[in-house]
């Protein structure tokens, strides 16, 4: 073996130690932003691919839904071009979510119209996702229906199912699954002590002890015309009006919180030491924050409105910084981005809004929040019609006072389906042994 | 000289590179508090804060996750053995780790962690002799049998069993590895090229008497307290089922 000097070892060692801290897991951390806490891996440099899940059209290609993957390092020569797509066939299945293993080795995602769940391979090949199973059977095996969150846990995911297989209602519960595809266990949500059973996203807060999760609506619902929807008074009604807080160790319920208007994504703060969440509520066009007061109760309480709640923005997706001072929020009919400063997460302060698109759904950011992605899609019978029915992902860079585009996919033109989810990629990791296993296949 | 002969050639120097310049980090940072013995609790290192009260053992499921797999593993002599004959006939916390790990939030910390559950297993009398200590190594080239006796020198003899394996090579690693869902990386340039040392996602995995997995543990969540609850919770269920019978 070659024989070091003390100085190139010295070098060496701080190589080491420098490649160490950027690849450790981080015990307190999210995500770029909205990852579990256990999931490793997190890309805190330059994101090199955005996965999205699209939703397949009728009469567009196969029809099917598709992982899209985009190139977004403004280093590469094929930057903010399409690079890969994979049809997982079978028509659509109204794509929604996705959400990483723990180990970052593998993507879970779901279509909230046949319950089917994909999983990709992305750590083999980071630039080419492969589909290496489907799981068929969650509504025969669980009764729950509509797969919408995907939430790591240590060596298994947690799937937070919107529906049931019964009556196609807002009553479900969550599914936890190894990390293989098998089914371990079932929760129902609670429909006991003020809970009204709906589910819709998980987030939790391992320091505590604390899952945290919220409620929208039913299949029935969910895949029906917004425009029809609308105006049925009695559907209107149920959608879901409660976050609630579970021991996680124990999986069980502790308290309903009420919160009206369909609470949907949750996102803790990332800065150590906090101990709060925020969510978007989507039909009454609020913020409302989720804390323990000075008993160490948990309450929610309304912090902030979003828009003018009377025109139905309709927020949707929302995107927390890492040191949760700042948050994004989309509100998919008027088509605008705003960042409210939370800096006081007792007083959100809107500090920012543009127009950025004719209908915005999701909204991921970069580890240091420079990055900013935005797709189109909510639901296939939500998203609009005719001119403004816009399908694309357009990137923009944040600079802390202005939203510029730095560069756009559509969605329409490339034939692709409607974007929704996003997820980031690196192609700084790969596994050890492949040769071991690739030998043994 | 094939292509794959010659994927395999660098990724051995880069991997012996790394593991080099991983120990010099050891070295330097003076990591190795974790080598102390047991007849104290080591100090909480990088654990993870913990801020609630556990529920109390017994009045939670620990649901069955996978079977634990089975493959041949070395122990300190160098003997071939099944995996099984570790992961069954007692409850058995089970890590993965490689002895040049100098990540503070990988193995030394594992290594602490089993240290404390060690010390306050060997506390209850109705506990000690139903449950076993692994440790794993992935890193068959430098963790031979006589490196993992110098790796487990330090530790204390006590009532509770600890076991140090390692494998005879990443042929009969990978098959454990998969099994258990551990991954295995090593860090790469920007065209792909293999860079430093090996990192992994820690994960320790509670195995019921039978060789089930009941409770997968990472960095976030790796208590003490919750690790014993979850072994007293095993105790307690296997008890009943004795009782029954």
């Amino acid at each position: 073996m070659r024989t070091h000097s003390r100085g190139r070892i010295l070098v060496g060692a701080v190589i080491a130690a420098l490649a160490l801290a950027a690849i450790v897991p981080s015990p307190a951390g999210a995500d770029e932003t909205c990852n579990s806490p256990y999931m490793a891996n997190l890309i805190k440099g330059q994101e090199d691919y955005l996965y999205v899940w699209a939703l397949g059209v009728k009469g567009v290609g196969d029809g099917a839904d598709k992982l899209v993957t985009i190139d977004v390092n403004p280093a590469s020569k094929s930057y903010g071009k399409v690079i890969h797509k994979l049809s997982v066939g079978g028509g659509r299945g109204e794509a929604h979510h996705m959400g990483f293993t723990d180990d970052r080795r593998f993507l879970w995602a779901g279509g909230l119209d046949n319950s089917r769940i994909s999983i990709f391979d992305v750590g083999s090949d980071p630039a080419r996702p492969k589909l290496v199973k489907s799981l068929t059977d969650m509504a025969a095996k669980t009764g729950y229906v509509g797969p919408h969150t995907f939430y790591a846990m240590p060596g298994r995911m947690l799937v937070q199912g919107l529906s049931n297989a019964k009556d196609g209602g807002g009553v479900t519960g969550m599914a936890l699954y190894s990390n293989k595809g098998e089914l371990v266990a079932t929760y129902p949500m609670p429909t006991t002590d003020g809970g009204d059973g709906y589910g819709y996203d998980i987030a939790i807060h391992p320091q505590k002890n604390v899952m945290l999760t919220s409620s929208f609506t039913g299949k029935k619902n969910y895949m029906r015309a917004l425009g029809d929807l609308v105006k049925d008074a009695e559907a209107m009604k149920r959608f879901g009006n409660t976050m609630a807080i579970w021991d996680l160790k124990a999986m069980k319920p502790k308290k309903v919180l009420s919160v009206p208007g369909a609470p949907l994504e949750i996102r803790w703060s990332l800065k150590d030491g906090d101990t709060w969440a925020i969510t978007a509520t989507a039909l009454t066009s609020k913020l409302w924050l989720v804390k323990p007061d000075a008993a160490g109760e948990w309450q929610a309480k309304e912090v902030a409105v979003i828009g003018d709640p009377a025109k139905i923005p309709l927020p949707v997706d929302i995107s927390i910084n890492k040191d949760g001072t700042g948050l994004w929020v989309n509100t998919f009919m008027d088509g605008k981005t705003r960042y409210f400063d939370l800096s006081n997460p007792e007083q959100p302060k809107q500090i920012y809004e543009r127009a950025t698109g004719k209908q915005v759904n999701m909204i991921s950011q970069s580890w240091d929040g420079t990055r900013v992605y935005i797709a189109s899609s909510l639901l296939a019978n939500w998203d609009k019609g005719g001119a403004d029915d816009e399908q694309f992902i357009r990137g923009f860079r944040w600079d802390g006072k202005e939203l510029s585009p730095t560069f756009e996919v559509d969605f329409n033109k490339e034939k692709l389906g409607r974007a929704h989810h996003m997820k980031f990629g690196s192609k700084t990791m790969k596994a050890a042994y492949d040769l071991e296993r690739t030998s043994r296949r | 000289m094939t292509s794959s002969v010659r994927r395999a050639a660098e990724l051995g120097r880069v991997l012996a590179a790394a593991a080099a310049l991983a120990g010099a980090v050891a070295a330097l940072a003076g990591a190795v508090a974790v080598f102390s013995v047991d007849a104290h609790e080591p100090a909480a290192g990088a654990a993870p804060l913990m801020d609630f009260v556990p529920p109390p053992a017994g009045s939670y499921p620990l649901h069955a996750i996978m079977r634990a797999p089975d493959g041949a593993v070395l122990d300190l002599d160098g003997r071939r053995q099944p995996l099984r004959h570790f992961t069954s006939g007692k409850i058995t916390l089970l890590g993965f780790m490689y002895a040049s790990c100098s990540d503070p939030h990988g193995c030394p910390l594992a290594y602490q962690v089993f240290h404390t559950v060690r010390h306050r297993v060997a506390t209850r009398p109705e506990l000690r002799d139903r449950v076993r200590l692994v440790s794993l190594s992935f890193d068959p080239a430098r963790d031979t049998p006589s490196a993992m006796r110098s790796y487990m020198a330090g530790v204390a003899p006590a009532a509770v069993e600890w076991a140090f394996l390692t494998t005879e090579s990443p042929r009969a690693l990978v098959p454990l590895l998969d099994g258990f869902g551990q991954d295995v990386r090593v860090a790469a340039d920007g065209g792909g090229r293999p860079l430093g040392p090996l990192a992994h996602v820690l994960k320790v995995f509670l195995i019921d008497a039978r060789g089930t997995v009941r409770e997968i543990y990472t960095t976030s969540y790796l208590y003490p307290e919750v690790i014993l609850n979850d072994i007293q919770t095993l105790h307690l269920q296997s008890a009943t089922e004795r009782t029954m019978r």
